[in-house]
């Protein structure tokens, strides 16, 4: 009944892990973590990694403002609550200023990443969980400030198919959102259904990874991206 | 696993052993009186020999010293002796080629002796015996009139046998379900207690029920799963041979989620994650226990009929009840789509005037001074192709009326080819001979409107798991 073909890991997400899990690593970074889904065909921010302010200016300069700035260390696992997030930077100035404030909370070894804004009123969370019985467990649900309040989230246990991502779609309480809202599109179901087969592919392929967040990710338009994201890996 | 369990559950011969006569100290029978009882009392068709030391006879049947004196061929044992005496049972059991054991005595995994329960499975094992249990009620094949239980619920004789095959992992509430159920006009096709589940578990359990060609749909009472890979391949199964799974779960609480480091890891709380399990493994699940047999056997009445869709017609001669339907549909998840000008028009001709065709359709209790205005209405809406499913509301209906609305409602039901579910909440004494007709005819019924819309949404959850299963085979993908 369950898919029985388990696709080989990719070379160069494998290389990322190990090289990780090689620094004992307990978790990647947001770049790394990106880089890791972006191999898998998950839609993530455009993005550079700075080592110092100067640097971090180029690159923004680069990526086109506004920009986001973050802190970027595997240690950096929630980086709201350790306020290492400045959003919506308009210039050079802004963000050399955005560095100089952060940079005593940066941890060692820590650098600078600088991403593109996206805009979208629509978010959902994707997510890896391992349960001791059942295994691997895949989730979509509905993000935003009210996430916790609202509870909607729904699982399926790793692998499926893309039957299943569409059911998980619609198994959503709040799924109405993802479709056309309030003037915005309806949100681009084959490419969030994609995403969820790709956590589904990423953890059959990498025992190693013990839990995944992607939050948020949001709708652009009618295009779900990853903002964020966190991959644990195993002790 | 059929070739496993066939034997333990169709026996020749049932060796009982620790078979006596006595009473405990609060005058009830002794386990090894109520095993040998329950077996010739529900007239057990093959061979039953008690084994006690003592000999003699027991309930008028030749009684052995041991099992080994026994001159025939022994299928399955009952073993009721004391703790300390379990493993030897269980040794002259392998001695003996006995196919199966059943190990009723308690003091094993669940009182911190998991030692002593492996080394029994170890003996079992090595010598071809399979066992049920230990700290089992015992298994009862309703149809083949085999009671190998200790339950007091044996003392209902005779058994109803019908559609119900029912695995519980608790013994006692498992008992106490299949006694209140068969009360309510619910039949078993068997039930087995699952106990500690040491060598069998739940899953195997199923696994050789639902091939038996008279098991429509299972019934799973489960506190926990053993091995999920057998347990996936034991829904697969069931998926295949479309026989539905309904299972009520405990433990839902979380407790894995406390260690979890990311968001997603908290919130994949056991509840949940089993969840997932039951939607994407064609599991049909209840969250009220008493509604575990009687969405069972909505099941297995309903069989192939299952509603193509979430679009039901609501029929009612109180308004009232109409608006409960409603929001009740709603919160379930089903709609209820206006009827079409042209149904409308037909219903005219048959209902009175301050009938509100709109859908939830109330005929209003003018209804009744029309001979078939209710079947006529009914049979309308069951042939507008847009309703896949109809839900019948009757209130307060009292002899003779109601023994109209069970013989009516009965036919409209065995000749539809959609699900029909009937909520009845009106007083039952006047409708003495009116509302059993329902069960007695396998109309699927309640007694309060969200127990039967709710068991419509299980109908259709189901059915929308079956297309998904479909699709999957007709694109040959993974599935």
């Amino acid at each position: 009944m369950n898919a029985t073909s388990h696709k080989p890991p990719l070379a160069e997400a494998a290389a990322l892990i190990e090289a990780a899990q090689r620094r004992r690593q307990g978790a990647l970074s947001e770049y790394e973590a990106k880089r890791l889904l972006g191999l898998y065909g998950i839609a993530v921010t455009r993005e550079m990694l700075a080592a110092d302010a100067a640097a971090a200016a180029a690159a923004a300069a680069r990526l086109g403002f506004p920009v986001a700035l973050k802190g970027c260390h595997w240690t950096l696992q929630h980086k709201t609550e350790a306020d290492m997030i400045r959003l919506g930077l308009v210039d050079a100035a802004a963000v050399a200023a955005a560095c100089a404030e952060l940079a005593p909370r940066l941890p060692e070894g820590g650098e600078w990443l600088v991403q593109e804004m996206v805009s979208g009123k629509r978010e959902v969370m994707l997510g890896l969980a391992r349960d001791p019985q059942f295994g691997a467990c895949i989730s979509l649900g509905i993000g935003g400030i009210f996430a916790e309040a609202v509870g909607d989230v729904v699982f399926r246990i790793a692998p499926f198919d893309a039957l299943e991502a569409e059911a998980m779609i619609d198994e959503l309480r709040l799924g109405s959102l993802l479709g056309p809202f309030r003037g915005l599109p309806p949100a681009d179901r084959g490419a969030l259904a994609r995403a969820l087969l790709a956590l589904s592919d990423i953890a059959q392929a990498f025992p190693a990874i013990r839990e995944i967040d992607i939050n948020p990710m949001i709708i652009a338009g009618a295009q779900p991206v990853a903002i964020d994201a966190l991959v644990i890996l195993q002790p | 696993m059929s070739a496993t369990l066939h034997p333990l559950f169709n026996p020749r011969s049932i060796a009982v052993i620790g078979a006596s006569e006595g009473t405990s100290a609060t005058g009830a029978p002794k386990m090894g009186a109520s095993a040998l009882q329950h077996l010739i009392e529900h007239r057990f068709p093959g061979r039953i020999y008690p084994v006690n030391p003592r000999g003699g006879t027991l309930m008028g049947l030749e009684t052995y010293r041991s099992i080994a004196e026994i001159p025939e061929e022994v299928d399955l044992a009952l073993i009721v002796v004391p703790l300390d005496a379990c493993l030897d049972a269980v040794r002259q059991c392998v001695a003996k080629n006995v196919k199966g054991a059943v190990v009723f005595t308690s003091g094993f995994a669940e009182a911190g002796r998991a030692d002593l329960q492996e080394e029994m499975v170890r003996i079992a094992r090595e010598g071809g015996l399979r066992l049920v249990g230990p700290n089992t009620a015992g298994f009862v094949n309703v149809a083949g009139d085999m009671v190998a239980s200790i339950s007091m619920v044996c003392q209902i004789n005779p058994f109803r046998k019908g559609p119900i095959a029912f695995v519980t992992q608790s013994g006692a509430l498992g008992g106490s379900m299949l006694g209140r159920g068969m009360e309510q006009g619910i039949g078993f096709n068997c039930w087995v207690s699952t106990g500690n589940e040491a060598d069998l578990d739940a899953a195997d359990y199923v696994d050789y029920l639902l091939e038996r060609p008279e098991v429509k749909v299972v019934a799973l009472f489960l506190e926990g799963v053993r091995d999920a890979a057998k347990f996936f391949a034991m829904a697969a199964k069931a998926a295949r041979l479309r026989k539905p799974i309904v299972v009520y779960k405990t433990g839902v609480s979380e407790v894995a989620a406390e260690a979890a480091a990311s968001h997603t890891g908290a919130l994949a709380g056991s509840d949940r994650i089993f969840d997932a399990v039951c939607r994407q493994f064609g599991l049909v699940r209840v969250d009220d226990v008493a509604m575990l047999f009687p969405v069972a056997l909505t099941f297995a009445w309903v069989g192939e009929r299952l509603p193509m869709g979430r679009r039901m017609a609501v029929v009612s001669a109180s308004g009232g009840i109409c608006g409960v339907a409603a929001d009740e549909c709603a919160r379930a998840g089903l709609d209820l789509p206006e009827l079409t000008e042209a149904a409308k028009e037909k219903l005219r001709g048959f209902t009175p005037p301050f009938a509100s065709l709109r859908n939830p359709i109330d005929v209003t209790g003018q209804i009744r001074s029309y001979a078939t205005g209710y079947q006529d209405t009914v049979r309308t809406v069951l042939a507008e192709p847009y309703i896949d499913g109809v839900l019948l509301l009757v209130t307060m209906a009292a002899e003779p009326r109601a023994s109209f609305y069970g013989r009516e409602i009965s036919k409209l039901t065995a000749e539809a080819g959609k699900p029909v579910i009937v909520a009845w909440t009106g007083a039952l004494s006047v409708a003495a001979q009116g509302y059993p007709m329902l069960t007695a005819n396998a109309v699927p019924n309640f007694l309060s409107v969200r127990q039967a819309i709710e068991a419509m949404a299980a109908l259709e959850r189901y059915r929308a798991f079956l297309d998904r299963q479909e699709q999957r085979k007709a694109v040959g993908d993974r599935p």
